[in-house]
């Protein structure tokens, strides 16, 4: 089979994070002048000038008169069609002189460069910071802080994938649907916080026996016997029958249609033959169902049997794998309670049979798995993990644990499954065993009622007693000051709202009702979601207390100012310099920081690419769902462990250590971690971890799932780590076929890239990198060899040579070295850095007028090692933040 | 059953003459025969694609051109309608540089760069006929997505349906085909009195949130103004819609012809239950133009094929170009049951639905990383296209050459459309 690419294309990877291109914090680098180099004139005269000129151009175009400084629309209109043309070899034309190709290759390089300065120097907002509404997470996170409750938001436009940050103001749009979303959600909300609140002290908890699902497991094990049973009778009848005289010729018949196929499946046309019985007969819905009774059901027997035989199934349950009537999924489920915050406890343990692999269980409601558990209990000594978990309405409460890697699909479930039973003839071993399972809804303490609520300082029942309109109208003052993060209503939008809990309740709603009605009113109002800074004489000015503390807030935290900061804010203690550090610090060390640290870190890196492909699980079973997670906040955590303890951003770049947990650990071969929390750990001689190149996620981000694409790798070390980003992919380059159908290296293949100039200006640079990680396949392990195996062909095996050179720059001859090049250029990397910082939090693309800022932020925190607060406090300090 | 009494001032809520099938479909018994029934209504609906097709075996040699051209593999299965369906090559959007975006200027045709704009586009063709077409139904217009989670990773771009407003801004779309048949077919059974009182209600909220609207435009700046008015327009077009609402508050829902879809379909099912709502959409005229920005993933998945959508996008011989291959397949099987759908539909004056309705196909992107020669199918007799026809355009006509061309055809007599230089002659029949 055949699943690499047999032609290579033209810059294809780049394109693939077209979204991470275009982000414009990373397409950035070099502050290239718009112009042009004029020594490329020459290239014009010789090969362009023949046609395009004074008299008569051809195509109407002119090259003589195209500025080589390119400052408006017009002028980069022009060049694009040149470089389109140019691009898509279209010129000049084939019967006309070519130049050379390294001329053209560095004159496309050049003006790929320009264009792409070009293109941001005309779309230079000059510093100013667009308005902008809640983007969907900040808008979550509001609802969070304000009322307590968790509320699915995925309803609403992701707000990414526009070629900006989240946060770009200017990309944030609104419209009708929108509206009527937000006051559905506000609503949801508003509902979801009375029922949490008026059930403050409402305290459930029930436990399950795992060993309750024995005796369903048994009545299933004799239903299994007795559908076994009938289907030898009913198939029986059917093999007499077909050997009759009238049906022999139909059966041949039957028999020649089922070549390749499992030989049950001539049951499924019992039709055809004359004087069959119906598997309805046998209380089969059709001959599928009864194959599927009969004998895939059947092939589970012995596994059931076994289960049922372990003496542990007195007093708890083992987690079995695919088997439906045992429990691949133990479910666990509770009803009617109050949304609120529960604690899931499980007491599990692992059996002598568990491989360290296969000490994790994983946690999750409905079909959702949202958590993966290493298990350190033994049979002697079970542990007890506990999970806490939010229970809404919205995800109810039908809960389930699974051992890691045996359900992310039916189909890895049957691989697993299949494994196991071509080893003993039954199954897998069992790994891990319950003893039972509980829930437990907390009360609410009176200081954890969340401050949305408490502003309203009214009864928020239908049962309350009726209040007059000024009562009403006082608590209405007071919740929109709290949500609206300190900006009081007008008295007209007052009056209104008090108008519209007036109509609710006379139109047959209660107290309780017609505040939620009118709350959500305020939920969808502009003053909620948009994050307002009024207009000041000039056109800048600085940021008043609140305007302050709320960007602060919604930089640090993607959340709402808390208390302590508003009233910092409202007192104008923050606006004076000492006391917003502080602030910086204190907001930087709340558990809410993971609030900017995971957004951030997930946008910057361009990580939404995790998410494009499925990772082939029959190649890299040990990237299962749970790994792909934990590698996934590997990244996170380690960003939040450098910002947690001020430690330097080039440990990035390079690190003695790493920020695992036990699944990771296990995964990188690395010994004695233990437990689900992200801590430090030295990384053992010789292991190419420490770093973001050392990272499963980043790794496979730069594959299809399949195989490793180091065009995607080398792009993504020059955008994101060098601060170099190649221009975006261009379109309608020509695509290079002459070596498809061939049995080459990755590296042989790639070197098409330099034989046409389109390709070879950004492809030297790109590919020498990526072919440098290529010791890590798709999924981040670490590998000497690859194969590549195509239907025809054949098969080819090589050792992986990572040598190479940067394009102008130091060679390298393995992974290790290329590493140390990259870490040795911190400063482009912190450049790049502070520029993706700085945009993410000003909420705009970068400007001319952030270079003195930029450079600061870079030349300062060098000073202390490049101590990832300093990058943040640099920046909250500058006019730039603190001014509108 | 609803009363003549209501029907009559269902006609004086409304400025136009109301066609008569609208009045069949809305219940009311025929009252005159069909030959000297009212034309039916004309409709549109724009099917896109995303990630473009197979170059080698999409498109027919550009030599074999007219009635007689010889239909490449993968439009094979709409050989039973080859006198019923035109392709056009040739066709560009001549601004479109993202080589990933095969939807958000397919139907706009603008410069993104415009005025130096980080991100600039301009009113959808589907929009501009909404403006005409949209006015004696009870939507305007109607945009649906495929269920895929990730829009970027399909090749569509940017945006949140197919089309864009006359503002250039994105309008929102219904992910799920259970969404859209609730939009299109879920009965209100409140009483009107009820509902009458709840328009009241939201108009009270509208009003409540446009006051703190106008409160907050007073004191920022200029440029946050601008940002302010998208929501005004959206209260705005809420008001619209309720007014809207209010004319059709006496006149039920149409009944579909199916239950409600499961919530969970995906992939090729859901493709196929979407085709089912655009045929019923149109039958029952509860709108006139619809959009439909088609699932990847979730379609690849469903066949059973494992190659990511952009590497099957970007293919090459093996695995990945089969896998574009069979996607192009199904999409024409796709199509062409449509196609069949349509022209079994009658119509009041015993027309079929496939007579009154124009169907466009295609992307932005031609395959790979290329942008020229955006593929395209026109089929139906809504816009008046000469069909059954093979067509290349001089290299580089403008893609909006085509969709000025179906405006016209559809009775939308605008003058220019997004970067158009006039109609396209050929095209008309």
């Amino acid at each position: 089979m055949s699943i690499r690419p047999d032609v290579i294309q033209c810059r294809l990877v780049i394109c693939v994070t077209l979204f991470l291109v275009c982000q414009p914090a990373c397409s950035a680098e070099t502050d290239s002048p718009a112009s042009l180099n004029e020594h490329h004139k020459s290239l014009l005269q010789d090969y362009c000038l023949k046609c395009h000129n004074t008299e008569k151009p051809e195509g109407k175009f002119r090259v003589d008169t195209l500025p080589f400084e390119i400052s408006d629309n017009e002028s980069a209109e022009r060049w694009q069609k040149v470089l389109n043309a140019l691009n898509s070899g279209s010129m000049p034309p084939q019967d006309e002189a070519q130049p050379a190709n390294t001329a053209k290759t560095d004159f496309l390089d050049d003006l790929t460069n320009v264009m792409t300065a070009v293109r941001r120097n005309l779309r230079d907002q000059h510093g100013v910071i667009t308005m902008r509404r809640l983007n969907r997470r900040e808008y979550g996170n509001s609802l969070r802080e304000l009322l307590g409750v968790q509320i699915d938001v995925s309803e609403l436009p992701a707000d990414t994938g526009n070629g900006g940050f989240d946060t770009s103001g200017s990309n944030l749009f609104m419209s009708s649907d929108q509206f009527e979303q937000y006051h559905a959600l506000g609503l949801e909300a508003i509902a979801e916080s009375f029922e949490r609140v008026t059930h403050a002290s409402s305290n459930n908890k029930q436990r399950f026996e795992a060993e309750d699902i024995v005796d369903r497991v048994k009545s299933n094990l004799s239903n299994r016997i007795e559908l076994r049973r009938k289907y030898n009778i009913w198939t029986k009848a059917i093999d007499a029958a077909a050997d009759r005289p009238e049906n022999q010729a139909i059966a041949a018949e039957i028999r020649k249609g089922l070549t390749n196929q499992p030989p049950w499946n001539f049951y499924h046309s019992w039709q055809k033959l004359k004087n069959v019985p119906s598997p309805t007969e046998f209380g089969f819905a059709d001959g599928e169902h009864a194959t599927h009774e009969g004998i895939s059901a059947w092939n589970l027997l012995p596994y059931q049997a076994y289960f049922l035989s372990q003496p542990e199934v007195k007093n708890g349950a083992f987690l079995t794998i695919r088997d439906n009537g045992v429990n691949p999924l133990h479910y666990f489920g509770i009803g009617g309670w109050p949304s609120g915050e529960c604690i899931v406890r499980i007491r599990i343990a692992a059996t002598k049979q568990a491989t360290p692999a296969r000490r994790f269980v994983e946690f999750g409601v409905q079909s959702t798995h949202l958590s993966t558990h290493e298990v350190s209990g033994t049979m002697d000594v079970p542990q007890v993990i506990e999970i806490p978990f939010n229970l809404t309405k919205s995800r109810g409460g039908s809960f389930f644990i699974r051992e890691k890697g045996t359900f992310d699909s039916n189909e890895q479930g049957h691989r697993v499954f299949a494994e196991g039973e071509k080893q003993n003839g039954i199954g897998p071993e069992f790994a891990l065993w319950v003893d039972w399972t509980e829930v437990e809804r907390k009360t609410i303490p009176e200081q954890l009622i969340p401050p949305g609520i408490r502003a309203l300082g009214i009864p928020l029942g239908d049962d309350a007693a009726a209040m007059t309109k000024d009562d009403v109208r006082a608590a209405l003052d007071r919740f929109i000051t709290e949500t609206c993060r300190g900006n009081p209503a007008s008295s007209t939008f007052l009056d209104k709202l008090v108008n519209i809990y007036d109509e609710r309740g006379k139109s047959g709603s209660g107290h309780g009702s017609a505040l939620k009605e009118t709350l959500a009113v305020v939920l969808a109002s502009p003053r909620f979601l948009y994050l307002v800074e009024q207009a000041g004489d000039q056109e800048s000015r600085e940021l008043n207390g609140l305007e302050l503390a709320t960007r602060l807030s919604f930089f640090l935290w993607g959340a709402p100012p808390d208390k302590p900061l508003r009233d910092l804010a409202t007192s104008d203690e923050l606006l004076k310099p000492h006391v917003l550090l502080e602030q910086t610090d204190r907001l930087i060390d709340d558990p809410r920081s993971t609030g900017f640290v995971i957004p951030f870190t997930d946008q910057w890196l361009g990580m939404d690419r995790l998410d494009f492909f499925r990772f082939n699980n029959v190649r890299y079973p040990a990237f299962d769902e749970s790994t792909k997670m934990a590698a996934r906040n590997e990244v996170y955590e380690t960003v939040g462990y450098l910002l947690g303890h001020n430690e330097s951003l080039r440990h990035l770049l390079k690190s003695d250590f790493v920020v695992i947990n036990s699944l990771l650990a296990n995964y990188y071969g690395i010994e004695g971690v233990k437990g689900d929390a992200y801590q430090k750990v030295a990384v053992p001689n010789g292991l190419p971890r420490g770093g973001l190149l050392g990272m499963a996620a980043i790794l496979a981000m730069g594959s299809n799932g399949e195989q490793t694409s180091p065009v995607e790798r080398g792009a993504w070390v020059l955008r994101k780590l060098m601060n170099d980003p190649p221009p975006p992919a261009p379109a309608n380059v020509p695509q290079i076929s002459r070596l498809q159908n061939k049995l080459l290296t990755t590296r042989e293949r790639l070197r098409a890239h330099q034989e046409e100039a389109q390709c070879a200006s950004c492809h030297r640079k790109i590919d020498p990198v990526g072919l440098a990680l290529e010791n890590f396949n798709a999924v981040g392990q670490w590998r000497t060899e690859d194969t590549y195996e195509a239907v025809g062909l054949g098969k080819k095996t090589w050792t992986i040579d990572p040598a190479g050179s940067f394009h102008h720059g130091p060679s390298f001859t393995s992974f290790f070295e290329l590493r140390e090049v990259i870490a040795s250029k911190s400063d482009s990397f912190a450049r790049g850095f502070s520029i993706a910082i700085l945009e993410y939090a000003l909420g705009r693309p970068r400007s001319f007028r952030d270079e003195p800022l930029i450079e600061q932020m870079v030349n300062q925190t060098r000073q202390k090692d490049f101590a990832m607060r300093e990058f943040i406090k640099v920046l909250v300090g500058s006019n730039e933040f603190r001014s509108k | 059953m609803t009363s003549k009494r209501s029907r009559r001032k269902f006609l004086q809520a409304g400025t136009s003459l109301i066609a008569l099938p609208l009045l069949e479909s809305l219940g009311f018994q025929r009252s005159c025969s069909a030959n000297n029934a009212v034309k039916p209504p004309k409709r549109v609906v724009f099917l896109g694609i995303g990630y473009g097709v197979t170059q080698e075996t999409w498109f027919p040699n550009v030599i074999d051109q007219g009635e007689n051209y010889m239909l490449p593999a993968g439009l094979a299965p709409l050989a039973r309608h080859k006198s019923d369906f035109t392709i056009v090559q040739g066709l560009t959007n001549k601004y479109t540089e993202e080589a990933h975006w095969g939807s958000t200027f397919w139907l706009t045709g603008a410069n993104r760069f415009e005025a130096g704009a980080a991100f600039h586009n301009s009113i959808s063709v589907d929009q501009v006929a909404a403006g005409v077409l949209g006015k004696e139904t009870r939507f305007a217009s109607l945009q649906l997505n495929g269920s895929d989670h990730d829009i970027a990773a399909n090749g569509h771009g940017p945006g949140l349906s197919l089309a864009w407003d006359v503002r250039g801004k994105p309008v929102a779309g219904l992910n799920k085909p259970l969404a859209a048949y609730h939009r299109m077919f879920s009965t209100d059974t409140t009483p009107i009195e009820q509902r009458q009182e709840m328009l009241r209600q939201k108009r009270s909220v509208l009003d409540a949130v446009l006051g703190d609207a106008k409160d907050i435009q007073r004191h920022i700046s200029k440029n946050d103004n601008a940002k302010l008015d998208e929501y005004f327009q959206g209260i705005r077009d809420i008001e619209t819609t309720l007014t809207k609402e209010e004319q059709w508050q006496n006149i039920p829902k149409s009944t579909a012809r199916f239950v409600a879809p499961s919530s969970s379909l995906s992939g090729i099912d859901e493709v196929k239950l979407m085709y089912d709502l655009i045929v019923a959409a149109f039958q029952t005229d509860c709108t006139r133009v619809l959009t439909y920005r088609q699932p990847i993933s979730t379609l690849l998945a469903s066949l059973g094929i494992r190659v990511a959508p952009h590497d099957m996008s970007h293919y090459a011989p093996g695995e990945r170009m089969e896998a574009s291959q069979k996607r192009d397949l199904v999409q024409s099987q796709l199509l062409a049951s449509l196609i069949d759908q349509l022209k079994e539909t009658r119509e009041a004056d015993g027309s079929s639905l496939f007579d009154n309705t124009c169907v466009v196909f295609g992307s932005n992107i031609r395959n790979v990383h290329y942008l020229d020669n955006c593929p395209t199918i026109l089929t139906g007799g809504g816009a008046g296209v000469k069909l059954g026809q093979h067509m290349v355009v001089a290299k580089d006509t403008p893609l909006c050459n085509a969709w000025l061309t179906l405006l016209h055809g559809l009775g939308v007599n605008v003058p220019r459309h997004g970067d158009s230089t006039g109609v396209i002659k050929e095209l008309l029949a």
